[in-house]
C-alpha cells in the first residue's frame, strides 16, 4: 500500500497508551462535512454510556475546515475524557477515524458520526452483543423511517455492494460501529475506505454483527447531494470491488480485459488480411487503424496486469491472506 | 515472516499439515491414521490441523482431537482457499522436515515414511504421484491430466501429478517461497525457479469416504491464466524489463513494417490523401504501444529494486561435500 503514505496525514506519533484492562469505551467522532449540535450530541451519548455503566472518553476530530465550538474546547478542559483534536486540512473521514483510533485509549472503540443519527438507546443492545463474542457490532438504522428518496439511495448502494462483500449488509454506511481495540487497529483503512469497513472487517476474518438500532428523528431529513458525490461513491465501489476481488491476482482483471481487446484487435486484423489477400487495398481503411489501435490496447492492459502481478508477488513474503482466529 | 510460537530448542522433526474445509467427519478418523502411520517414526512430530472457516463443526472436531499434545489445531478467520490455509499451516509448523496432505483421507498417511527417506536422500521437495487415483474421469482426471502435461511443458518441471497435496518439503524451501492467490498447484514450479531439487513417488489415492470434493471444472481457465502468470514471473522476476522489452518487439517490428508502407504510400499516393494517412497512423498506434511496455517494464524494475535486499532473492544451494 504505497499509497497510504500520500493518504494518511502527518501527525506526530504519541507514545500509545496502554490499553486498560476493564471495559472503557472510546467515542471517535469525526467531524467531517456535517456537525450537528455537539454539545449536545455528547451529553445524549455519554448519558446512555454512563447509564449501561461503561467508563467512557470522548475524542472529537475536527477536519480542516471545521473549528470546534467553544462549548466543547470549555467540556475538554473541564473534563480529561474529552479531547478535541484537530486536522491542519481536510483529510476526511477515514483519516479522522484513523488518527482517533490512534489516539484512543479504550478497549472498545464507538464510531460516532457527529450528528444524531441513532438514537442513544441503540447502544446497549450494541455493547451487549460485543460482549457476546463479536470482533464488531454496526448499527443498522431499522426501522428506517426517513424519505423515500434517501431509502431509495441506501438500497441502490447496497445493491451495487451485495455482489463483492461476501454477506449482505443492511445499512453499511451507518457510522454508529462499537469495535474491539485490536480489530480497529488491524484494518486497513486508506483513502475513502471508511464506508466499507464492516466488509474490511469481514474480509480480514473477524466475526461482524449487525443490530438494528431506532433511527434518530433528526436523521429523516431528505439528503441530496451534487453529482460529484454520486461520482465519488461510484469510484468508491469500484476501488473497493477491485480490492475485494483481484488484489491478489490483478493479472485476472486485466488480463480478461486486455484479453477483450486484443480479441476484437485479432478478429478485425484477421479480416483485414483476408481482404487484402482477396485483392482489396487496405491503405485506405480506417478498419486497419482500429484494429492496431485495438491490438495495442489489449496488450499495454495485460502488460499493466503483469505489473501488479509482479507488485503482488514481491509483496507475498510480508502479507498473509488469512487470520488465525484461535489456536488449540 | 514465520510465526514460530515455541523455542527452536522445542521443534520437533517433522510436522504434518493438513488443511480441512468442512471435513467435520473426516478430522477423527484422519488425526488417527496420521498417528498410527507414525507410530514408527523415530523423530519427534506434530500435526497441524488448520480449519479454513468451515461451516459445519469441524473446528470443534478439531478442538477435540487437539487434546493430544501433539496435535495442534488453527481456525481461520473466514474460508480463504487451501493455498493460504496450507501457507497458515506451514507458517506455524515447527518441523525442519514439513509434509503437507489433503483433510479428505484421500491421501494415505502411511506413505510419509517413504517420502521423508526421499527426503533424507538430498531432495527439497518430493511430490506424491497418485496412483490409481479414485476420482471422476471426466470432471477430474481429464482437466488435470491435461493441466499436467501443460505445466510440465510450460514450467519445464517434470512432475507427473502437481495436483496431489501429499508432498514433502524441507524447511529451507519454504522458508523461500510464498504461496498466494490458488498457487498450491504450482508448488513443484515455484521451488524449481528458486534451485530447489525436486522428485516424486508414487503415492496410494483412495475414493472419498465423507464429505464432498469442493472442486469443479470451471477451474482450468483459472488455472491456464495463473500458470501463465507464474511462467512470467519465474522468468522474468529479476529482470522484467527484459520481459517487457521481448514483449514490445513484435509491435516495434508492426512499427517498421508500416514504417516501410508508409513511405510506399507516400510515394505512391497523393501525400495528402486521406487513404496514405492511415499507415502512418498505424505507426504511431504500433510505436507508442511499444515505446509504453518499455516505460512499464520500468515501471516493473522500480518495484523490483525497492524490494530488493530480502533473502528470497537468493537462490537455495546446497553444500558438496
Amino acid at each position: 500500500m504505497g499509497a497510504q503514505a500520500l493518504v494518511k496525514p502527518i501527525v506526530e506519533r504519541a507514545e500509545r497508551p496502554r490499553p486498560v484492562a476493564h471495559r472503557l469505551v472510546s467515542v471517535v467522532v469525526p467531524v467531517v462535512e456535517r456537525a450537528d449540535d455537539l454539545q449536545a450530541l455528547y451529553h445524549a451519548f455519554a448519558a446512555e454510556l454512563d447509564s449501561c455503566g461503561a467508563a467512557h472518553e470522548f475524542l472529537f476530530v475536527f477536519d480542516g475546515g471545521f473549528t470546534p465550538p467553544p462549548e466543547i474546547t470549555e467540556l475538554s478542559r473541564e473534563r480529561d475524557n474529552v479531547r478535541v483534536l484537530r486536522f491542519a486540512r481536510i483529510f476526511g473521514e477515514t483519516a479522522a477515524l484513523q488518527l482517533g483510533i490512534e489516539r484512543s485509549r479504550g478497549d472498545v472503540i464507538l464510531t460516532l458520526p457527529a450528528y444524531f443519527q441513532v438514537k442513544p438507546e441503540g447502544l446497549k443492545p450494541m455493547l451487549d452483543r460485543l460482549g457476546g463474542g463479536s470482533d464488531m457490532v454496526v448499527a443498522s438504522r431499522s426501522p428506517r423511517q426517513d424519505s423515500w428518496l434517501n431509502r431509495l439511495q441506501s438500497a441502490a448502494f447496497h445493491r451495487m455492494l451485495s455482489g463483492i462483500t461476501d454477506r449482505r449488509f443492511h445499512d453499511i454506511a451507518c457510522g454508529v460501529r462499537l469495535i474491539r481495540r485490536e480489530v480497529a487497529e488491524a484494518l486497513p483503512l486508506y483513502g475513502d475506505l471508511h464506508r466499507f469497513i464492516p466488509a474490511l472487517a469481514l474480509r480480514e476474518g473477524y466475526v461482524v454483527e449487525e443490530v438494528p438500532v431506532p433511527q434518530h428523528p433528526q436523521n429523516l431529513r431528505t439528503r441530496v447531494y451534487g453529482p460529484g458525490v454520486y461520482a465519488r461513491r461510484l469510484l468508491d465501489i469500484a476501488a473497493f470491488f477491485f480490492l475485494a476481488k483481484f488484489t491478489e491476482k490483478p493479472l485476472r482483471f486485466f488480463g480478461l480485459v486486455g484479453s477483450l481487446f486484443f480479441a476484437a484487435g485479432a478478429v478485425a486484423s484477421v479480416f483485414l488480411l483476408v481482404a487484402r489477400l482477396g485483392g482489396e487495398a487496405i491503405a485506405n481503411r480506417p478498419l486497419l487503424l482500429l484494429a492496431v489501435l485495438l491490438l495495442a490496447l489489449g496488450v499495454q492492459l495485460m502488460g499493466l496486469g503483469l505489473v501488479g502481478e509482479i507488485i503482488v508477488h514481491l509483496r507475498a513474503p510480508h502479507r498473509r491472506a488469512y487470520r488465525v482466529r484461535e489456536q488449540v | 515472516m514465520t510465526a514460530r510460537t515455541t523455542p527452536e530448542t522445542a521443534a520437533p522433526d517433522l510436522s504434518v499439515v493438513a488443511p480441512l474445509y468442512n471435513e467435520s467427519q473426516n478430522v477423527r478418523p484422519l488425526v488417527d491414521w496420521i498417528l498410527e502411520a507414525l507410530n514408527g517414526y523415530s523423530g519427534s512430530f506434530e500435526v497441524i490441523l488448520v480449519d479454513d472457516g468451515s461451516r459445519d463443526d469441524t473446528w470443534q472436531q478439531v478442538a477435540a482431537a487437539a487434546a493430544d499434545p501433539r496435535v495442534h489445531g488453527l481456525r481461520l478467520g473466514r474460508n480463504v482457499g487451501q493455498t493460504a490455509a496450507m501457507m497458515a499451516g506451514f507458517d506455524h509448523a515447527r518441523g525442519r522436515a514439513i509434509v503437507s496432505l489433503d483433510g479428505d483421507l484421500q491421501n494415505d498417511p502411511r506413505d510419509i515414511p517413504a517420502l521423508l527417506a526421499k527426503l533424507d536422500e538430498g531432495y527439497d521437495l518430493v511430490c506424491g504421484w497418485r496412483q490409481q487415483r479414485q476420482d471422476k474421469f471426466l470432471l477430474r482426471k481429464v482437466p488435470s491430466w491435461v493441466a499436467n502435461r501443460i505445466i510440465r511443458r510450460l514450467t519445464g518441471v517434470q512432475i507427473t501429478d502437481n495436483g496431489c497435496s501429499l508432498k514433502a518439503y524441507r524447511r529451507d524451501l519454504l522458508d523461500r517461497i510464498s504461496l498466494y492467490a490458488e498457487q498450491h498447484r504450482f508448488i513443484p514450479a515455484l521451488s524449481a525457479s528458486v534451485g530447489a531439487r525436486i522428485t516424486e513417488m508414487p503415492v496410494r489415492h483412495h475414493a472419498r469416504r465423507f464429505g464432498e470434493s469442493k472442486y469443479g471444472i470451471s477451474r482450468t481457465v483459472k488455472v491456464l491464466v495463473d500458470l501463465f502468470t507464474l511462467k512470467m514471473i519465474t522468468t522474468f522476476r529479476s529482470r522484467p524489463l527484459l520481459g517487457f522489452g521481448v514483449a514490445a518487439m513484435p509491435l516495434l517490428g508492426a512499427a517498421v513494417v508500416f514504417a516501410v508502407m508508409s513511405a510506399i504510400a507516400a510515394t505512391q499516393f497523393a501525400p495528402l490523401k486521406a487513404g496514405a494517412l492511415i499507415f502512418p497512423g498505424a505507426l504511431l498506434l504500433t510505436g507508442a504501444a511499444a515505446f509504453y511496455l518499455v516505460m512499464l517494464g520500468l515501471m516493473a524494475e522500480v518495484a523490483v529494486s525497492s524490494e530488493r535486499g530480502s533473502t528470497r532473492e537468493i537462490p537455495t544451494a546446497w553444500e558438496v561435500r
